[in-house]
């Protein structure tokens, strides 16, 4: 899971992707190897899992082997237009990259290939060993791993179609990329990856090294019947409820091929605290 | 024009929004008040119990409940009802044909919130309803449902045209000419020119739509500050952080939210029942550790809930209504009727008072 330089970790808003994928940085940094955190939205998740309030776009140390950086799309533009396409620089690229932006964010594919561009120019940069992305949510992914081809079709020639190809190029190398998708064992998240997991199979975007199953609720070594029979007290009710949380996840877990099951962490306060638990649960499972 | 009593259920994604909303509405509804539930993406049980077969902005009415009727959100039809309403119709042809309008349509999450808070106004105006509870998307912890309408005007009014052209509208030759410019020359080195065109050529069509748009969202608006407005959570971090940056920003629209509900909420009583020896519960040891062990970590769990709240709970001077955390999610019209049925507050918060 973390040999290759690029890994993308998405699923269904609220499953637990962004712990997971600071956790897992942590895990390759704990075995040495120089790892860039990377958060592709501009949500604040990453962060906290990783115990500090932001992330800035130029990577930052956070712990030895471990930098932190979070795209921000102004930025991000100005990247993309002066060192991956060598626009000429005769207007301050501030002025060309705010006009752009309407652009950006009207034009299909054009925001998605720079935030897609990010992650892979920074495995082109030769600073890391790994490149760990928080990638966009499920429900999104689709549009940025398509992003090099919308572009190729809507563009005939010049250097963003050229770009665009070889970022395919890098996404689609098994050696080089893969993505790993969580997910929670309930139906709309369940249902939700097995369609992008079809899709993404079927566009051969980018490969699909795992789908994990997060907040696992294993089982209670009692039976229902007898809990059922108790008196009424806490105990019972939080025996009933778990057993109940057990049974109705049991069927979305049969659906999801595999291991590892990430257990639901009780009890676990900070968001820090949360990484650092998958982190030594993951060292096992990597 | 007598108004509908309206609740818009919102918040961040997986926190049990839409299983609110339609329990909230078969609470409302009754044989003498016609109540509708607008969903977006519901669970596959919820809609079967919901009889929601497709996606379509047309109610049907739901098995079992009398005066019951729900729909699910279809946003490219919400956006084909407002482009044929608000354009001239040579241009609403010309979008609806333009490849980029599917494209916005699908992929703006800001374009979903506008689908849903248009398709609302137009079902509150519709004069059909008693009673319309608003399920709405998770996009920026469901503020951009409050914000799309004058974002979207925004858009429509034509920054890149503006840019382009300055403030007189154009006409379609000054657009092929707009090359000339040097900023532009660039753009169309860096995007390719066709892509250029074609991206400033649709704005120009969405632009002649700004005037009757601008005034829609302001109507639009009107409707959702006189709607009850409930935000539901749960006690996990992420959802809480949205909970916190909603309230901050809704200022902007001037929104006040009326509720906040926390979903899957623990008992607060599992935290020290944890902490005290289980007395008469069972004479099987076994069964007593494994119970023991079992209420540790649950009130383990309760205890983090109640210390996530503690910032929350009456900081924004409104209610915290609490939705006990149930092993299976209610997946029959019989079992969302139960769900709310011990909220305090909930139909008081939900009639405005």
């Amino acid at each position: 899971m973390l040999d290759r330089r690029l890994l993308l970790v998405s699923g269904k808003g609220g499953v637990g992707k962004s712990a997971i994928a600071a956790a897992l940085a942590i895990v390759a940094a704990r075995q040495g190897r120089r790892v860039l955190a990377l958060a592709m939205t501009e949500e604040t998740g990453l962060a906290a899992h990783l115990g500090v309030d932001a992330l800035p776009y130029e990577p930052v140390g956070i712990r030895p082997g471990l930098s932190g950086a979070a795209i921000e799309r102004s930025a991000a533009l100005d990247e993309y237009l002066k060192l991956q396409l060598r626009v000429p620089t005769a207007l301050p690229t501030g002025q060309l990259s705010r006009a752009l932006s309407v652009l950006v964010d009207t034009a299909p594919g054009i925001r998605e290939i720079i935030t897609m561009g990010k992650p892979i120019y920074e495995v082109w940069r030769g600073h890391w060993d790994l490149v760990v992305a928080d990638a966009p949510p499920l429900g999104q992914l689709q549009s940025y791993l398509d992003a090099p081809k919308t572009i190729t079709g809507l563009v005939p020639t010049g250097t963003v179609r050229e770009q665009a190809a070889r970022l395919a190029r890098t996404l689609a190398d098994p050696h080089e990329s893969a993505l790993l998708l969580i997910t929670t064992p309930e139906e709309l998240s369940v249902l939700e990856t097995r369609e992008a997991t079809a899709a993404i199979d079927e566009e051969r975007s980018v490969l699909i090294a795992g789908i994990w199953a997060n907040r696992v609720i294993d089982p209670l070594d009692v039976p229902s019947t007898r809990i059922e029979g108790l008196p009424d007290s806490p105990a019972r009710s939080a025996a009933l409820l778990h057993s109940g949380l057990a049974s109705a996840q049991a069927p979305w877990l049969e659906a999801i091929p595999g291991d590892p099951r990430i257990p639901f962490l009780f009890g676990v306060r900070t968001p820090a605290e949360v990484s650092a638990r998958l982190a030594d649960l993951c060292e096992e499972c990597v | 024009m007598r108004h509908p009593q309206t609740v818009i259920v919102t918040g961040a994604g997986g926190v049990g929004k839409t299983t609110i909303s339609a329990a909230t509405a078969v609470r409302l509804a009754r044989p003498d008040r016609r109540t509708l539930v607008m969903t977006v993406d519901p669970a596959r049980r919820l809609a079967d119990a919901l009889d929601l077969r497709a996606l379509s902005n047309e109610p049907s009415p739901v098995p079992g409940i009398g005066g019951l009727w729900a729909a699910t959100l279809d946003v490219t039809a919400s956006w084909e009802a407002v482009i044929q309403r608000y354009s001239d119709p040579d241009v609403a042809d010309r979008l609806l044909e333009n490849p980029y309008f599917r494209a916005i349509a699908d992929r703006f999450p800001a374009a979903q919130s506008f689908a849903a808070a248009e398709t609302m106004a137009t079902l509150v105006e519709s004069g059909t309803w008693d009673a319309i509870v608003v399920d709405t998307p998770p996009s920026a912890g469901g503020l951009d449902f409050f914000l799309a309408p004058s974002h979207t005007a925004d858009l429509v009014g034509g920054k890149l045209l503006h840019w382009i052209t300055g403030a007189q509208l154009p006409g379609r030759r000054f657009l092929y000419r707009f090359t000339g410019r040097p900023i532009l020359r660039i753009a169309d080195t860096v995007l390719g020119g066709p892509l250029l065109e074609d991206v400033a050529e649709f704005l120009l069509d969405l632009r002649t739509m700004y005037d009757r748009l601008a005034e829609r969202a302001a109507t639009i608006q009107r409707h959702q500050r006189r709607a009850a407005t409930v935000v539901v959570t749960t006690a996990d971090p992420a959802p809480l952080a949205e909970v916190l940056r909603f309230f901050e920003e809704l200022t902007e629209v001037a929104v006040h939210p009326d509720a906040v509900i926390l979903n899957r909420a623990l008992p607060v009583a599992w935290v020290d029942a944890a902490a005290r020896p289980l007395r008469g519960l069972s004479d099987d040891p076994a069964l007593r550790a494994a119970l023991k062990a079992n209420l540790a970590r649950w009130g383990g769990e309760a205890r983090r809930q109640a210390k996530a709240l503690e910032g929350l709970a009456g900081r924004y001077g409104v209610p915290l209504l609490t939705v006990p955390w149930v092993a299976e999610p209610p997946t029959s019209v019989e079992s969302l009727s139960w769900l709310l049925d011990d909220v305090a507050n909930l139909d008081a918060v939900i009639a405005g008072d």
